[in-house]
């Protein structure tokens, strides 16, 4: 009986997981100053509400271009900042609440929580009441920021050196130390590990929902809260953050922090679920074409003579269901010699 | 598609087709892989050298070389050549399917044109009260215009052809009165049309239409019909008949007509969208015709595609629907 479908049988069937990286760098150029004069950029897009800037990997007006991140900055009702002199109080506050429920969430009065700086949320501690925020765009961060992978240097001295004075952030040893405690997803402890004394935490990662939490410690010296020495500079005005969040919108504070940016990177990952097919080809298998330049006048013009074997040559496998509806394809790089002396297995892999 | 880098490992580019999305969309567990078939398509078997003077080895370098286009989404426009598995080697013949040719004409066969020509409506095919290209009305006596099939009203003796495929082994070398091997005899055969212009029906008064087994994302059906219960489609050739393009021992033959689908019986909407004007039909036998010869025509070029389930021949038949503009 001539057949063109063989059935898989239980065992020709598997499924895998497996965890694909990418490693994601972005330079602190391409955010300020590559496509325009700085901080006016094609690839900055500023919105009406203020609320929040976007970062493009082109001129956001192209089709070509890619959302990258985002980025805003709010600070807690509790914050010293917060009052009527402020610059965009409300929305400052609202920012910050907005991403606090999401990554913090409530606590047991239903209040919002307070970004914890290590993220020990039961015991009080030391707050993040005023932040800069880094929404990373779905397309850098897929499934996941992978742990241990980020790293972000910042410029903090002078402000038309944007790269002067750089501290190093990391989320060290996050793949060995990280929190389960958030709504979010998992997260980790950001520090510094250059620039300053010792490693001190200042900020936070969150890896499922693709968000950095930076304390303004990051530009804040030691006498006012901070981590840094000296007179470490945010804005043109030699502001340290504090200043620089009373005095400016939120879109300005983005500038601002943008050009501080010196480069940025981290792997991404990306969860694959695999359903392997072997398509097990036996000696017997395949060995004869439906191709119509298989035969002419119905003779198999690779046979001479009926001693001779047939060949056929594979160049693509196709999975079906039931009855016979063509579910997926599977193309080969070159044709596959098959004839009766030989027996082979493909392997066709689909991620889902 | 680009073509597949062949410069290096063997490597396999695998994508869910558009059928295959849907039914996983869908998830009423529709989407579910049984089983797998190989495909040839690229290959172009006539660079096989069978007497390449360096022997053996190089018989199949050309073949070998050939280029391989990356995986197309759509269901129906891939897998259009399968291998076969035969446990036997020492075949030497093959079968293959035909359309029936100018000695079965009058009922089935050579088509007006290049195409098979399906006439959707009454005023295009005619019947007892209209004067059409068919002129259908059995009692004038009229015979049938070759290659062309009555979409208004396949069955109760209608004048339209019909379309045949017969199977067998097309070589001159082994008389027809010899019986084609059972395993290689195609007794199942899967046919895919496009549901917009119409469905199959048998090519008897009956006119039966067949029972549709799916329809895709892209509006094309598929029938699976079996010898076994589909015999009204499905019948052996009978042996050393002269009426078969197969030259050999023939196998079976596939019979049908295809009814117009409302849509382009009732409006040419479809038309205008994916045909065209202009298609002249003039029919000389004014006897059938009556008062008018000259059929000016929308017309919609389309394909049905019949494959054997069992060896994977597969042949296009092409398939022009019209519908009358203008008849003077």
């Amino acid at each position: 009986m001539a057949t063109t479908y063989k059935t898989f049988l239980n065992n020709d069937i598997t499924s895998t997981k497996t965890l694909l990286h990418e490693a994601i760098p972005l330079t602190g150029a391409l955010v300020s100053g590559t496509y325009g004069t700085f901080p006016n950029g094609g690839n900055i897009k500023n919105y009406a509400h203020g609320m929040f800037q976007s970062c493009y990997d082109y001129p956001y007006l192209s089709s070509s271009a890619n959302h990258i991140f985002d980025l805003t900055v709010g600070y807690s009702s509790v914050s010293s900042m917060s009052g009527a002199g402020s610059t965009q109080n409300a929305k400052k506050i609202n920012m910050y609440n907005q991403m606090a429920q999401v990554l913090v969430g409530y606590d047991q009065t239903g209040s919002i929580r307070r970004f914890d700086r290590d993220g020990n949320l039961a015991a009080g501690g030391d707050k993040l009441n005023e932040c800069i925020f880094i929404n990373f765009a779905r397309l850098l961060g897929k499934d996941e920021i992978k742990k241990g992978s980020f790293t972000l240097k910042l410029g903090t001295g002078s402000y038309a050196t944007a790269n002067n004075n750089l501290i190093t952030i990391q989320d060290t040893n996050a793949q060995n130390d990280y929190r389960v405690n958030s709504p979010a997803g998992e997260y980790g402890i950001l520090s510094c590990s250059d620039g300053v004394s010792g490693t001190p935490s200042c900020g936070l990662l969150f890896y499922q929902a693709g968000i950095a939490v930076l304390s303004g410690s990051v530009f804040t010296n030691a006498d006012g809260g901070g981590i840094l020495q000296g007179s470490p500079v945010m804005d043109t005005a030699t502001s340290q953050f504090s200043q620089s969040l009373l005095a400016t919108a939120i879109s300005g504070n983005c500038d601002d922090f943008r050009h501080r940016i010196y480069d940025m990177s981290f792997n991404n990952t990306t969860e694959l679920n695999s359903t392997i097919h072997f398509c097990r080809i036996n000696h017997n298998d395949y060995n004869y074409s439906s191709n119509p330049t298989y035969l002419s006048q119905s003779k198999i013009v690779v046979k001479n003579n009926t001693q001779d074997a047939p060949v056929s040559y594979i160049t693509t496998v196709g999975l079906y269901s039931a009855d016979n509806e063509l579910l997926a394809v599977a193309k080969l790089s070159e044709p596959l010699k098959k004839d009766p002396t030989n027996e082979m297995t493909v392997r066709v892999r689909l991620d889902y | 598609m680009a073509f597949l880098d062949n410069s290096g490992d063997i490597i396999l580019d695998a994508v869910l087709t558009d059928t295959g999305r849907f039914r996983l969309a869908k998830g009423d567990g529709s989407f579910k892989i049984v089983k797998f078939a190989l495909g040839d398509e690229e290959i172009n078997y006539g660079s096989y050298n069978k007497n390449h003077p360096s022997g053996s080895a190089y018989y199949d370098l050309e073949v070998l070389q050939t280029p391989i286009l990356e995986a197309f989404t759509n269901n129906t426009s891939t897998m259009q050549t399968k291998l076969i598995s035969i446990p036997r080697t020492n075949l030497l013949y093959l079968p293959v399917m035909m359309l029936s040719g100018p000695a079965e004409a009058q009922t089935s066969g050579s088509s007006y044109d290049g195409n098979f020509v399906v006439c959707v409506n009454q005023s295009t095919a005619g019947d007892d009260t209209n004067t059409g290209i068919l002129d259908g009305n059995p009692s004038t006596g009229n015979g049938i215009v070759q290659g062309f099939l009555n979409g208004y009203q396949p069955g109760g003796g209608s004048t339209g052809g019909y379309i045949r495929v017969d199977q067998g082994l097309d070589t001159t070398e082994i008389p027809p009165s010899y019986t084609i091997d059972a395993d290689l005899n195609e007794t199942q055969y899967i046919v895919e049309m496009d549901n917009r212009f119409g469905t199959i029906v048998t090519a008897d008064d009956a006119a039966q239409a067949a029972n549709v087994s799916f329809i895709d994302d892209d509006n094309i059906a598929s029938y699976y019909l079996s010898v076994t219960t589909d015999g009204n489609f499905i019948s052996n050739i009978t042996p050393n008949t002269t009426l078969s393009q197969i030259s050999g021992p023939r196998g079976t033959k596939l019979e049908f007509k295809i009814q117009a689908s409302t849509d382009l019986a009732t409006s040419t909407y479809l038309f205008e969208q994916l045909g065209n004007t202009g298609y002249n039909v003039t029919v000389t036998d004014t006897d059938r015709a009556g008062v008018y010869t000259n059929f000016e025509c929308y017309y919609i070029d389309s394909i049905i595609k019949v494959t054997g389930a069992t060896t994977g021949y597969t042949i296009n038949i092409p398939v022009r629907y019209i519908r009358v503009q203008t008849k003077t």
